[in-house]
């Protein structure tokens, strides 16, 4: 058993969004602006011209944090939202009642209303798409030309992700409110 | 079986079923009624062709009017059963002669509050296979479904007990039944009190103001039950009963508007992002002023300041605004909740980045919700003719 997380070299970031698409490919997420497990978040420049703060201006991919203490998991009154082997937090379709609580309780809007299963759906590292077929990449970060993401289990001190974490400064999102997010923004 | 034994009701042929006094009050109430029960059959229509995409909720802004529409059924529900506790199990003398009619009322209002979020779950059958099966014990909904499904069952046996004339057991049951809903109900609260993600809703204050609110909103309800009951034409115990309920309010709305003025003060002081911001948005909005503030708490607290307690009249009256002031609050309590966007950037090409959160509930949400209210209506007329609610006089 693994625990996955994900390192985002998010300056390398050119918001081309071929990860949105490649996601909506591999997991057949249905077309349409509301239905997206990841995305691409644009911080605008700053300032009036011409004194325009370029440095401002950042793209910022994101997608669920995979909390080590998920408040999505937390609130779900059903156990329909779970941890697996791999930590990675998942969503089973059937136990799924569309309360939506747990869109409430996400910090980070990760998770939305799929009209595929009527249920709530969630990035899940393409645990059911690619890792079940023994792959050890998910389609964002196959995709990524200019190498983003890398996506790997935590507790390989080997993996690449643990190497780029031990060599690099990164940040979490929202990492005050207790949630232990598994994705790390280098900077 | 016979069912009399166990629940003594009174036998209706079809035609005495639907026999009413002519009066005008009457016949404007029974089109209300009619209305509205109309509008909720058509909305629901309307929901089961086009499912949530017939409601203005989003990825953002999820839960919406039907939301809001569910808490305020189950406010008034344990505010209603609040209230009777306080004759027969706490003993309160007044209060003795509304027992069987808050407590039926109470059946109604959370019935009806089921029935309005029964579509708004998206799969209400399997709510129930899964609350048992696999239960999310550190869910805050969780534990506010099921112990409202408890308290409707004590509820029910309170009432029935009462309709038999057997004050041991109703107390019992009256007991359990104010305990179970005051456990759910501050679960209720504790379903938006618990969102760390959400620092506007977060902490101590909901389930200690739903309380309270429930409190205030049973009033106005038994104000509304006993005006339309004895059409302003009040028998000496009941107009006792009436002014004490009144002093009662006063003292709960006073403590109502300490609770909003501190919430307020606390929320907006240091400006705490998604906290100060969305405060000051909140008690600024017309919805507040006008509806929480005016029509929910000034004009009832004045009339009954003014009175010290006595114009039960002009208190059944401001029992509707006071009741459309809870709706509202009910509302902005859902819609303030969500409306700082968890993902301040934007994500589209051409559009600017969220502010903050839109939501316009649509008119499948309104009818549903809304029409709700006439669903009230036909139960509660339907107790009204099967069952004596009326007290003995010799109480």
């Amino acid at each position: 058993m693994a625990r996955y997380g994900m390192a985002l070299d998010y300056k390398n970031c050119i918001n081309c969004k071929a990860c949105e698409s490649a996601c909506k490919e591999q997991n057949g997420i249905l077309l349409g602006a509301d239905y997206h497990r990841i995305w691409v978040g644009v911080r605008e420049i700053e300032g009036i011209f011409p004194n325009l703060s370029i440095g401002s201006s950042s793209f910022e991919p994101s997608q669920c944090q995979q909390c080590d203490n998920a408040p999505c998991q937390e609130v779900c009154p059903t156990n329909a939202t779970y941890y697996d082997g791999n930590g990675v937090v998942r969503v089973n379709p059937d136990q799924c009642i569309l309360c939506t609580y747990c869109m409430q309780a996400c910090p980070y809007d990760a998770r939305y209303v799929d009209d595929r299963t009527t249920t709530v759906d969630k990035c899940n590292f393409c645990s059911d798409t690619r890792l079940i077929q023994g792959e050890t990449t998910t389609a964002c970060q196959a995709t990524c030309p200019t190498k983003v993401r890398i996506f790997g289990d935590l507790d390989d001190p080997d993996s690449e992700i643990s190497k780029v974490l031990r060599d690099r400064e990164y940040r979490k999102l929202k990492e005050h409110l207790g949630t232990r997010p598994k994705l790390f923004y280098l900077t | 079986m016979n069912v009399s034994k166990i629940l003594p009701y009174k036998k209706q042929t079809l035609k005495s079923f639907f026999t009413f006094e002519f009066t005008a009050l009457n016949i404007l109430m029974f089109w209300l009624t009619i209305g509205l029960v109309t509008t909720m059959l058509w909305g629901i229509g309307a929901y089961l062709v086009q499912g949530h995409h017939a409601y203005g909720v989003t990825r953002q802004h999820a839960w919406g009017l039907l939301i809001a529409m569910y808490v305020f059924f189950v406010v008034s529900s344990t505010g209603l059963c609040i209230m009777s506790s306080l004759g027969h199990v706490f003993n309160i003398k007044s209060f003795q002669i509304i027992g069987k009619r808050a407590i039926i009322g109470a059946i109604i209002t959370i019935l009806t509050g089921f029935a309005v979020i029964a579509f708004e779950i998206g799969h209400p059958v399997r709510m129930v296979i899964y609350n048992v099966l696999t239960p999310g014990l550190t869910s805050a909904i969780w534990w506010m479904g099921t112990l409202y499904g408890m308290y409707l069952f004590f509820i029910i046996l309170e009432f029935l007990f009462l309709n038999n004339d057997n004050h041991k057991y109703s107390k019992i049951f009256g007991l359990a039944g104010l305990v179970v809903g005051l456990a759910a109900h501050s679960n209720l609260g504790a379903v938006f009190g618990f969102l760390v993600a959400r620092p506007i809703a977060n902490g101590v204050f909901f389930p200690l103001y739903f309380i309270l609110s429930a409190m205030v909103t049973g009033s106005y309800l038994l104000f509304l039950i006993y005006g339309w009951r004895y059409k302003m034409d009040f028998p000496p115990e009941v107009e006792k009963f009436m002014v004490t309920l009144a002093q009662v309010l006063g003292l709960l709305l006073a403590i109502l508007m300490f609770f909003e003025i501190w919430r307020a003060l606390t929320a907006i002081y240091g400006d705490m992002p998604e906290r100060g911001d969305i405060a000051r948005h909140m008690i600024t909005s017309k919805r507040f002023l006008i509806g929480e503030v005016l029509l929910g708490m000034l004009i009832p607290f004045a009339i009954i300041v003014v009175s010290k307690g006595r114009a039960i009249k002009a208190m059944v009256y401001a029992s509707i605004t006071g009741m459309v002031g809870i709706f509202w609050m009910r509302y902005d309590l859902v819609d303030d909740t969500q409306l700082a966007p968890m993902l301040p950037l934007k994500i589209r090409e051409y559009l600017p980045a969220p502010g903050l959160t839109e939501y316009t509930p649509t008119s499948v949400e309104w009818m549903i919700s809304i029409g709700a209210i006439g669903l009230a209506f036909v139960m509660y007329y339907a107790a009204d003719k099967f069952f004596d609610l009326d007290h003995k006089t010799t109480i």
